[in-house]
Formats: C-alpha cells, structure tokens, sequence
C-alpha cells in the first residue's frame, strides 16, 4: 500500500516555479531518499505534503487521505523534522515536548523520556540557551515522540555532529523496524546511501529518476580512469554516454553510460599504462544528473 | 485548549501591565476631577476659548466638564488610546509571533485544523482583553464614585466604560486580520502605535468636518462621547456597523489565515 501518493504535483508562487510536475509514491514500510540540490523543490513538495502549502496543480495524498483536506487526521501520524528548527525560546525543552505532546491523544513521557536519554538531551534547559546541535535534537524528539507511522526529514542530518548523526540515524532504522515509513530528503548522497532502500532525484522542480539505489548505481554507469603512454586528447573521448570528463596530459577520467562494448572498443585504440573501470558511487552519478 | 492556554501563559504578564498601567492612569486622571469640577466654570470659559478640534481631541466639552460623567468622558477618551494600542499589539502577535519566531512549521504540522488554531489564539488575546476592559471599567465605576460628591446617573458613564472594552475588540480584530494578510509584521507596537493615532486623527477630523458619514472609518468614533452623555445611548446605526466590522474583520483574518502559504 502505498503511504505516500504524489500525482503531477505544481506549485507555482506568482511567476516563480517551486515545483513543475512531482510525481512519486512511497510505499509502506519504506525508507525513501528525496535528493536534489538546493532549490530543486524537495522543501516546496515536502511542505505541500504537510500542508503547509497548496498545490498550484496535482495532487498528493498520505495514508489514501488528500493532504489538503484531511491535514489534521493525516498529522496524528506523521513525525516532521525540518532542517532548522525553531521554537519558543522564553520555554524549557521538557515544557516545549509536553506542549507538543499535547496534540496527541496518548501518554508520550516514556517515550519522550527514552529518545532524550539516546540523544543526550537535558529538558530541563530553555530553548534560549541551546546550541544548533541541540535544539536540533529536541526536533528530533518532537518529531519522534508519538511514534508517527510516516517520518518526513527535510534535510535533517545538518548541524548534529557525527557521532549525534550515527545515534539518530540508529533511531530513525529503530523506527523503521517497528514498521514507521520514512522519507528522506537530502543533499547528501552518502547519507541516502546507507539509509534509503529507494531514491527519486528532483532537477529543477521535475523527478529526472526514480529507483531503487542498487539499481541506480548499476544503471549502466561506469567510472573510468586512465592513463595512457602520450598526451590524450578530448576529441577520443567524444562519444554518447560519457559525461564528467576531465583531460589531463596523459591521464583522462570520465563517467560512462552506455554500452562496455563500446567502450572497450575505443579504449582498446589507445596505448595505455592503466586503466580503472569501477561501479561510480551515486553522489557522482548525481553530479552528472546536473550537469 | 492546549493552544489557548499555551497563548495565556505567553501574554499574562504583559496584560498584567498593561492593566495595571490603565489602573494607575484611571486612578490619576479621577484625583484630578475635584480641581476640575470645583473651577468649572473658570474652566468651560477657557475651554470657549479654544478651538473645537481641542474640544475633540480631548474630549472636554464645555456644557459637561463640571459632572463626573462629563469628566469621564475626557478620561475615556485618552485612556482607550492606550487601551487600543495594547489590543492591537495583541491582535497582531498573536499570529505575526509564529512567523517571525518561524514557529509556524511547528505549531501547522500538528493535528490540530488550521480553523481551530485560529480560534484558540483569538479566544486566548480576546480573554486578555476582556481582563483588562473588566479591570477598568470596575475601577472606573468605583473611582467615580469616590470622587464624586454627590449621587449621579451611572448609565452615561457605564456605556463610556464599556465603549473602552468595544473599541479595544476592533483594534484586536483589526491587528489579527492584517497580521493574517501581512504575515511578517516584525515592529508590532509600531505599526499599533501608528495606527491607533492615525484612526485617532481620522475621528477627529471627520468631527470637525462634521460629516457624520466619515465617522464609519474611524473605531474612535463609533462611540462618541458627547452622544452618550447627552443622551445616555449608543448610536444604534453605529452599533451595527460595529458588529458587521468585528464579524467581517474577525472571518476574513479567519479565511486568509486558513488559506495562506506558510512559506520556508
């Protein structure tokens, strides 16, 4: 069944585009990775999921409930954590979670209890006083507390340290486990990498790819280096499918899409020293999305 | 109810002092009532003097200022200023704080409709405004009671006092329909400020004019004094359109707030 439904989805504000045409669904007990660069559109289609903006076009659903029109039913199950938080400074961390607590109808304080524990999180200290790290750890708290069947991470991992960055990662595979869908969205690949079993890549307000991350990576892609005997000259290397390529003397690297026969062809022209042909990692293939 | 009560704790204090300077101000301003009325007439003669806009503008007027009605009603008029600058200021934060706190993410992705954050916020300013109108309208009465020396009708003094708590509400609602159609208002008591005294000098200007008409546009002059002294009432055509700008002003805040785009 799928938990999140994503049809054509625009969202124009005035003339400037956030996103052109979303489409994507997640299904349940997934771990999704939303990745793209800055500007591409993963907050608009996040915040239009929420709620918190309207769709110029399109639509999106969550739990087969219009997101729009069932906002409030649809947000006793979702957790979200945003990548920069904010909340009310003049109030404690325990206060602030107990507020948010309150919007559920169940008793979070063993959880809430718990996830501070992992988190190393004091509730007793004021909003004011916490560092980015930790005001970060109290929205993943908040976002955690009344164990939501859907988790949406815009970005989250930014300003937790590595080792804070392990332990909510551990958390965020804990919940998946117990059966919570995540989507994840990032702009850092490693991370969607070791999290995501699949990944739509957004370009421009558009999903220019969608598929699993194993399959993403053996798409066909190959990262070749080599290093010839004499000076190598770009115009060898002017084929379909090569993409990233840098020329330097007599050594060349590039990004391959296409046939390995054909490119062992040419290859096998060139009088060589070395060459490497190796599964290219996906925040190159990213790059080549990009360019 | 979590969210009207999160709203309480967030603004007692500051309805607390507004309160207790409306207190200080209603208890000052009524010990100057005894000088007054004991040189009316001395007085009504210098205030012949001066040229209506004066009268207006403070609301003393020439036949009434010797009663403690009349008094009041000078009373009234500079301490609603106060109070509309307090509600306003209200009405504004209490929506513009979640945007320029960037709050709004947090309060929007709870379970709660838009709709009902909404009302509970409103319900939460109006419940501080309703405080600080109760405190003053009681400390008026007792005040003038103190102060006067002999028995008066009450009613003309009652409908000023009330008219305090009327004028504020339109002020409350008017700040939370423009916070909800201009959602970043970081200077909210400026903005209050200049907007009670620019509605201030519209009343007057509208009284000197005297064109009846252009009283609609100011909240000042939905309850003028000089017509409940004289006549112990409200002006019921303006009573009405009280009622039809706080309804309008209160379900357009409401349908803008519902619908707007909380943007990253």
């Amino acid at each position: 069944m799928a938990i999140v439904e994503v049809s054509h989805l625009k969202k124009y504000y005035g003339a400037a585009r956030g996103i052109e045409d979303v489409s994507f669904s997640v299904e349940e007990g997934e771990f999704f990775g939303f990745i793209g660069p800055n500007g591409a559109g993963k907050s608009t289609t996040i915040r239009t999921l929420l709620a918190l903006i309207r769709p110029t076009a399109g639509s999106a659903s969550i739990f087969g409930k219009d997101c729009v029109k069932s906002a409030p039913e649809i947000a006793r199950d979702v957790g979200y954590l945003p990548s920069e938080v904010f909340y009310y400074d003049g109030m404690r961390v325990g206060d602030l979670l107990k507020y948010s607590a309150s919007f559920y109808k169940k008793d979070c304080r063993e959880r809430i209890a718990y996830l501070a524990a992992q988190l190393d999180l004091d509730l007793k200290k004021k909003i004011d006083d916490l560092s980015f790290g930790n005001r970060k750890k109290v929205g993943i708290v908040q976002a955690l507390l009344h164990s939501p069947k859907l988790i949406i991470l815009d970005e989250p991992s930014a300003g937790l340290d590595p080792l804070m960055q392990q332990r909510f990662f551990e958390l965020l595979r804990e919940e998946n486990r117990r059966g919570a869908t995540v989507l994840f969205s990032s702009h850092v690949l490693s991370e969607v990498q070791k999290l995501c079993s699949r990944v739509a890549i957004i370009k421009e307000g558009r999903i220019i790819q969608l598929d699993a991350v194993g399959a993403l990576r053996e798409d066909n892609y190959k990262k070749v280096a080599l290093e010839a005997k004499a000076a190598l000259d770009e115009a060898l290397f002017k084929m379909d499918g090569v993409a990233s390529l840098s020329v330097n003397g007599s050594a060349a690297g590039f990004i391959y899409r296409g046939s390995v026969n054909q490119l062992l062809r040419v290859l096998s022209g060139l009088d060589l020293e070395s060459v490497t042909i190796q599964e290219p990692d996906l925040e190159e293939i990213f790059l080549h999305y990009y360019q | 109810m979590n969210i009207y009560l999160h709203e309480l704790r967030a603004y007692w204090k500051n309805t607390l002092i507004w309160t207790l300077s409306l207190g200080a101000g209603t208890v000052f301003m009524f010990s100057m009532f005894p000088a007054f009325s004991g040189n009316a007439v001395a007085l009504s003669d210098a205030l012949k003097n001066y040229p209506l806009m004066i009268q207006l503008a403070f609301g003393l007027f020439v036949d009434q200022i010797g009663s403690v009605s009349g008094f009041y009603s000078f009373i009234v008029t500079f301490l609603t200023l106060v109070g509309s600058v307090q509600a306003m200021t209200l009405g504004i934060s209490v929506l513009s704080k979640e945007t320029t706190g960037r709050t709004a993410d947090f309060l929007l992705t709870r379970p709660v409709a838009r709709g009902r954050v909404a009302a509970a916020k409103i319900l939460a300013v109006f419940t501080c405004v309703a405080v600080t109108s109760a405190a003053f309208i009681t400390l008026s009465a007792v005040c003038a009671q103190a102060v006067s020396g002999a028995p008066f009708n009450h009613r003309p003094l009652l409908l000023m006092a009330l008219s305090f708590f009327f004028v504020q509400l339109m002020f409350l609602v008017l700040g939370f329909c423009a916070a909800a159609v201009i959602p970043k208002i970081r200077s909210v008591l400026p903005v209050s400020l200049s907007c009670v005294f620019a509605f201030f000098a519209l009343g007057i200007l509208a009284a000197m004019l005297g064109n009846e008409k252009l009283y609609y546009l100011s909240p000042f002059k939905y309850f003028e004094t000089y017509r409940i002294l004289t006549t112990a009432s409200y002006n019921p055509p303006f009573l009405a359109a009280w009622g039809l700008v706080v309804a309008g002003l209160t379900a357009a805040g409401f349908q803008v707030f519902i619908r707007r785009d909380v943007r990253a």
